[in-house]
Formats: structure tokens, C-alpha cells, sequence
């Protein structure tokens, strides 16, 4: 065998070797998830995060791109939401100023997608996650491709109409909003757990509400340390 | 050697000028207002981005009154619509549901917070600021009504522990 093909061979061998040794994706995580308070590691190297093409709050392509090379905090919002939202981007707020006492630390990017692109479009985003930190990114689109990815992340959601007798009517994701209806207003029901994406642009874990900051903060500093 | 009858109209003098003092030094805080009975604690508003087309209204509704009562409906000015609204948490599913009216049993207090009871003020013609106030109308049942003045402010953090 020639010494070119003997110093390939060998080249390829600790390639291998080193890849297996640095474990990344493979690892199932167990010391890890016994020592987490407040989140589930839901990674699953078998299901990749489907491709997705929006809009974010400054009308720049938000996509799978977008989520990589950097950790980031997921969420679904709606403006139209008087009570649930607001809290949740505010511990959001509260959790990067958290984070980011500790100069060490990593600090994710927040990042919230809108159920509802029909009336919070990048312009209404911008001004409104803006309020709770300037760092927030609002990402509106398409609903079909919103709708996907709110079923890839576990997430779901619903809307409460009122008919013509002033009684609920709930429609599901894909159903079509009847005339008159952005004018009437309605509700949207849904999931308020917090998704935490990995560099790759991976769904690693999720935060079930309600939220406690504190544990979230320690939670996310461990899972970025044993990454 | 103690007579009965000095010792109990001491004992009323007492009482009657402990009462008196007490009603003269008991002020009304700024949050509290008295109105047969039902008493409106920590009345605010909940900060929001100026482009908020929703807002919450939170406080505390003691009921003095020997009878349960019930809070029936809110109105103020500058809004589309005021209603009254509980956040409750359907195994992971957070639903916003419309109440007809919010109960609040005899003695006691129905607490209006985050992710719980509260007002939904819907499409302000312009969201108050930090500071400013909310003037709002609330009716019971029993008869009585009183206008609170809501005072906006940022929102604390989320409760560890989950609303009742």
C-alpha cells in the first residue's frame, strides 16, 4: 500500500475516533436531565426541525438559519392577548437580565413567533416585543408555515369566535376566520411552553408554565454546559 | 373595693373611644375604598406596549357584607369593550374564559391577578402610560357600585406557585 493511501487511512481513523469522542448528538443526556428543575429535554436526533421560511419584525427571511450557531428561547404570542403573553415576555425579559448579571453566562436569543400573522404583522411585532426588551425578535409569516411549526414544537392553539347569537364557536388551526371577524375580535387559546433551540437549530428542551425565572436561569446554564 | 356598674361603663368608655380613635386614624389609603362593605385593595393595570390592543386590570375585592356577592360587570371610557375574564390552565393549555360575573363569598376576597381573575380592557383608544390612571366602574350584585381609580404599573414576576 502506498504512503499516501496509508496516511488517508490514517487521517480518517482519528477523524472517527475524535467524532465519536466528542459525543455531540449521540449523548441520551441522562446525568443531565436528573439535575434539571424546571425543563424537559425533548431532543430527538431522529426528528429534525422541518424547514420553515417567515418573516421577522423588520421584514428580514427568518428561517432554520436563523436558529443556528446560537441558543435561543422559542415562544408562541399573540398581541391580542391580555394576560398570558404579556407575563410570558416579561419573565422572558426578566430571565436575560438574569443571565446576563453573570458575564460567563450565555444569554439566548428570545425569539416569538406569532399564532396570529392575520393581524400581528412584522410592523405591530416590532413595536410590541420591543416594549419588554429591544433584543426580542417578533417573527410573523405565513400561517400555513406558522401552523407546521406550532405542531413540530408540541405546541397548539385555537380561536373563539362569537356567532351570530353571541355563543363561542372554536376554530381550529386551518380553519378560515369568517367575514367580519378581525372587526368582532376574537380570542386565541393556547400552549404557553418555552422552547430552548440549540446551536444546531434543534429543538432541545422545553419549559412547561408556569415559569419560575430562577430555575429557568440554572436549567439553561446547565444544558449549555453540558452541551 | 371595685364597683360593677363604674367598672363596666369604664370598660364602655373604654371600648367607645378605642373605637372612635381608631376610626379617626384609620385613613382611607389611596387604594381603599369603602363602600358597604366591599372593599377594593391594590387596584392597577398592567403596563403594556403602546401598540397593546388588550390590557389587564388586577386587584383585590374584600367583601365585608354578610351576604356573598357578586362582581357583575365594569365600565369605563376609552376602551372598545371592558369584559370580565379568568386565565385558567387546562392541563398545559391556557384558556381565557369570559365570565358572566366574578363570585366573592361572604367575608371573604377574590384576588384579580396574572394568569387568574381579571378585567380585559380591549382596544384602547390609547394605552396609558406608566403612572397614569384608569378610572373604572364596578357593579355588584348586591345593589352597590363604586369607581375605583386603577393605577398603571409594570407587572411583577410570574408566582411560583399556580393561581387558585
Amino acid at each position: 500500500m502506498s504512503n499516501m493511501y496509508k496516511s488517508i487511512i490514517g487521517v480518517v481513523v482519528v477523524l472517527i475516533t475524535t467524532l465519536v469522542f466528542m459525543g455531540g448528538p449521540d449523548k441520551d443526556y441522562k446525568d443531565l436531565k436528573r439535575q434539571l428543575k424546571s425543563s424537559l429535554i425533548t431532543y430527538d436526533p431522529d426528528k429534525e426541525l422541518i424547514s420553515f421560511s417567515l418573516i421577522d419584525h423588520d421584514n428580514n427571511k427568518f428561517n432554520n438559519n436563523r436558529l443556528k450557531d446560537k441558543w435561543t428561547l422559542l415562544m408562541f404570542i399573540y398581541t391580542h392577548c391580555p394576560d398570558v403573553c404579556p407575563t410570558e415576555l416579561l419573565n422572558m425579559s426578566l430571565l436575560r437580565s438574569t443571565l446576563s448579571n453573570d458575564k460567563s453566562k450565555v444569554v439566548p436569543e428570545v425569539v416569538s413567533i406569532t399564532f396570529d400573522p392575520v393581524r400581528d404583522t412584522p410592523k405591530v411585532l416590532k413595536t410590541y416585543t420591543a416594549y419588554f426588551d429591544k433584543s426580542f425578535i417578533g417573527v410573523s409569516g405565513d400561517q400555513n408555515q406558522i401552523d407546521k411549526l406550532v405542531k413540530t414544537f408540541g405546541a397548539y392553539y385555537e380561536r373563539v369566535i362569537k356567532n351570530e347569537k353571541g355563543q363561542d364557536v372554536i376554530l381550529q388551526a386551518g380553519e378560515s376566520l369568517p367575514e367580519g371577524a378581525i372587526e368582532e375580535g376574537y380570542i386565541i387559546n393556547h400552549t404557553a411552553q418555552i422552547y430552548l433551540v440549540s446551536p444546531n437549530g434543534q429543538i432541545f428542551a422545553e419549559f412547561p408554565a408556569p415559569h419560575n425565572i430562577s430555575n429557568m436561569a440554572d436549567d439553561i446554564n446547565l444544558i449549555i454546559e453540558n452541551y | 373595693m371595685f364597683n360593677k356598674t363604674k367598672t363596666t361603663l369604664l370598660a364602655l368608655v373604654a371600648l367607645l373611644s378605642m373605637t372612635t380613635s381608631f376610626a379617626m386614624g384609620h385613613q382611607n389609603h389611596s387604594a381603599d375604598h369603602k363602600s358597604t362593605g366591599v372593599v377594593i385593595h391594590d387596584p392597577w393595570v398592567r403596563s403594556a406596549p403602546p401598540n397593546a390592543p388588550a390590557l389587564g386590570a388586577f386587584m383585590q375585592v374584600h367583601n365585608n357584607t354578610n351576604q356573598d356577592i357578586k362582581l357583575i360587570s365594569a365600565h369605563t371610557s376609552g376602551y372598545k369593550d371592558i369584559q370580565l375574564h379568568r386565565t385558567v390552565d387546562d392541563n398545559g393549555m391556557m384558556r381565557m374564559v369570559q365570565q358572566k360575573f366574578m363570585p366573592i363569598p361572604t367575608n371573604g376576597k377574590l384576588h384579580l391577578k396574572p394568569g387568574s381573575w381579571h378585567i380585559m380592557l380591549i382596544n384602547p383608544v390609547k394605552v396609558p402610560r406608566e403612572g397614569e390612571i384608569v378610572m373604572i366602574n364596578l357593579q355588584f350584585d348586591n345593589g352597590t357600585s363604586q369607581t375605583v381609580s386603577f393605577k398603571v404599573r409594570k407587572g411583577k414576576m410570574m408566582m411560583k406557585h399556580h393561581a387558585h
